[in-house]
């Protein structure tokens, strides 16, 4: 799944420099990475090491201060998520963003109803495309028309991944999407991604869970107090290589490539 | 996953805002056979004309209010832009406008009221509450400098058409020469109630912009994340609520033939109850139009029923403040069961 790297076509997505700053924090300083089709990288790091600015500003949550993104070789300047999701993003995030008062299909196709020839909206075509994708990933998927805060944060979770498949994401982003989540709900969650991997998708996964980190990816790149201090193949290196990463923001002194892949 | 599998549940009970709703008119029906009982006037034919009257004009704000209210906001401002349109409506008219024209730019004034709260809050970042207490404040002074505090009179007769007028109303000529009311009708201001309820029902339950207005509501954050435009969405609440303003103004500014422009005191105060009585939650993704139409029913019932029985107005307050909270509290304890 890596050829499209050897072949020399653009990367999914590139990011060159990225620069964020509030004020006196510099959030993100100087970040560059890329992503190729059909593969994961996982990026690293403490809490508040950038992780999420950084992929905040991909989706479009999220202005740069500076730095340039392009999608498939081409520039692209994300105002809103509204430009980003034009380009294929779709993002899961970690608080489980969805609007709590209402039921899944509503969830399901939040900002972007479906709606009948008059402009009203398509209910009924709502409810049986968001049946059709939510159980495609879990047969059990009940309740589809109670609020969203009645259903279990794996439920929830269901929704927010059948909405990056539905709308057909080419990147996919997904911020720590099993942190409210428990253990089955968290393997369902790794083989939903080793799936969408398997379709060509490039996945951005924020995780601290080092078992799904050697699992799921391909590549990791680690942050360190908002600085990209390392990008490897994940054949190169291993858990304490990474957690020394996260922590002191460098390799351990002995340190060399450790995977024999090239 | 292998989620249990869930055993259907057994529904004996209609869901939670049905209850709601449910426990609203029976409240109304309750209050109208107390009043009736108290006093015999209250059940008659020219009383329930009055009650639709008055209720038109709190349904009327409610109807915006409740929009505002489900995107989270507050709009405080609706009792004094209420008076600026009628001001505007009775100026126009006295420098030469025709009144459905002149009535029509009292309209867009609310309207535009309305949408700079929308533009304040959204583009400005100031809460609600304080950009609409703003508003109020504004619209109220603009309403009183224009007129010099004075109300104007002498509209002409069609002025009064809509406040006082009715569809199908059968009057017949006595011998003696004074006309007799055989059918009184169906007063213009309720079906301009039904109406615009109607039309706020569809916006809101059939059309994207009231499926914005809830997503932003009950989650601003995530609906902004999913694409949706969560400032348009916000101008546009506040704008109808500024319109629906001007359209009570008209009504209650006919309905006296005469424009006032210290009317309209503390109406968002009852606006509110209204919303919050038939089920609308301050905290915003909750609420619904026929809710607060069964919430200004009650207001107005009360209201009514209380002055037929010669309550005192401080009292009448006190009382419809004990039933806001009431409604609240008892709202708040059947989310917990
Ligand atoms: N909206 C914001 N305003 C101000 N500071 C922020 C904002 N978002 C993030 N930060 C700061 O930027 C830094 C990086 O945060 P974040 O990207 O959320 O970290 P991570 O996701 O890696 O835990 C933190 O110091 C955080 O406090
Ligand atoms: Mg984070």
């Amino acid at each position: 799944m890596l050829d499209a790297m050897q072949t020399g076509a653009p990367p999914l997505v590139q990011m060159d420099n990225i620069y964020k700053q509030f004020g006196g924090i510099h959030a993100v300083e100087g970040v560059s990475t890329d992503l190729y089709p059909g593969e994961v990288v996982g990026v690293l790091g403490h809490n508040g090491a950038g992780k999420s600015c950084l992929m905040r500003i991909l989706s479009g949550a999220m202005r740069a201060s500076s730095g340039q993104i392009h999608v498939n070789g081409a520039p692209a300047d994300m105002k809103s998520p509204h430009d980003a999701r034009a380009f294929g993003i779709e993002t899961i995030y970690q608080t489980l963003a969805l609007a709590n008062h209402l039921d899944a299909p509503a969830n399901l196709f939040m900002g972007r109803e479906l709606r009948t020839r008059f402009g009203n909206l398509d209910e009924k075509r709502m409810l049986s495309e968001a049946t059709e994708a939510l159980r495609q990933l879990n047969p059990n998927f009940k309740n589809l028309r109670e609020p969203v805060a009645r259903l279990s944060g794996g439920q929830r979770q269901v929704i927010a991944i059948a909405r990056a498949i539905y709308f057909q994401a080419k990147i996919l982003i997904m911020d720590e999407p099993t942190a409210a989540l428990g253990p089955s709900e968290t393997a369902m969650v790794a083989d939903l991604t080793l799936k969408l991997k398997q379709e060509g998708i490039g996945i951005f996964l924020i995780s601290h869970d080092m078992a799904d980190v050697f699992e799921l990816c391909d590549r990791v790149m680690v942050m360190n107090k908002g600085r990209n201090v390392g990008a490897f193949r994940i054949e190169d290196v291993n858990k304490d290589d990474i957690l020394s990463l996260i922590i002191k923001g460098t390799l351990p002194d002995d340190w060399e490539p450790r995977g024999n892949s090239r | 996953m292998t989620a249990p599998i869930e055993p259907p549940r057994i529904r004996f009970l209609p869901s939670g805002s049905t209850l709601h709703k449910l426990s609203a008119v029976i409240t109304l029906a309750l209050l109208i056979a107390v009043f009736s009982f108290t006093s015999p006037a209250f059940l008659s034919v020219n009383n329930g004309l009055t009650v639709l009257l008055q209720t038109s004009v709190i349904g009327l704000l409610a109807i915006g209010m409740t929009m505002v209210i489900i995107t989270g906001g507050i709009d405080l401002s609706v009792g004094s832009i209420l008076a600026l349109s009628g001001v505007i409506t009775g100026l126009t008219i006295k420098a030469g406008l025709p009144v459905v024209p002149a009535m029509g730019l009292g309209v867009l004034t609310g309207a535009l009221c309305g949408f700079v709260n929308g533009l304040v809050i959204s583009k400005m970042r100031i809460t609600p509450f304080v950009a609409t207490l703003g508003m109020m404040l504004i619209a109220r002074g603009l309403a009183l400098q224009l007129t010099g505090a004075a109300p104007i009179s002498r509209l002409g007769e069609a002025f009064g058409t809509l406040g006082n007028g009715a569809l199908f109303r059968i009057v017949e000529m006595q011998p003696n020469g004074f006309p007799k009311v055989i059918f009184p009708g169906i007063p213009y201001p309720a079906i301009l109630l039904l109406v615009v309820a109607v039309l706020g029902w569809f916006l809101l339950q059939k059309r994207q912009i009231g499926r914005h207005i809830f997503s932003v509501g009950s989650n601003e954050e995530a609906a902004r994340l999913s694409g949706v435009n969560v400032d348009r969405t916000k101008i546009w609440a506040y704008t109808a609520s500024g319109a629906l303003a001007g359209v009570a103004g008209m009504v209650l500014m006919s309905r006296l033939v005469t424009v006032q422009p210290n009317e309209g005191v503390m109406y968002e105060l009852d606006a509110i109850a209204a919303s919050v009585i038939g089920g609308a939650s301050l905290m915003g993704g909750v609420g619904s139009i026929s809710g607060s139409m069964i919430g200004a029913f009650i207001i107005g019932v009360l209201r009514n029923g209380l002055n037929m029985a010669g309550t005192s107005a401080f009292v009448q307050m006190i009382i419809i403040g004990i039933v806001v909270i009431g409604a609240v509290y008892i709202d708040q304890i059947r989310n917990k069961i």
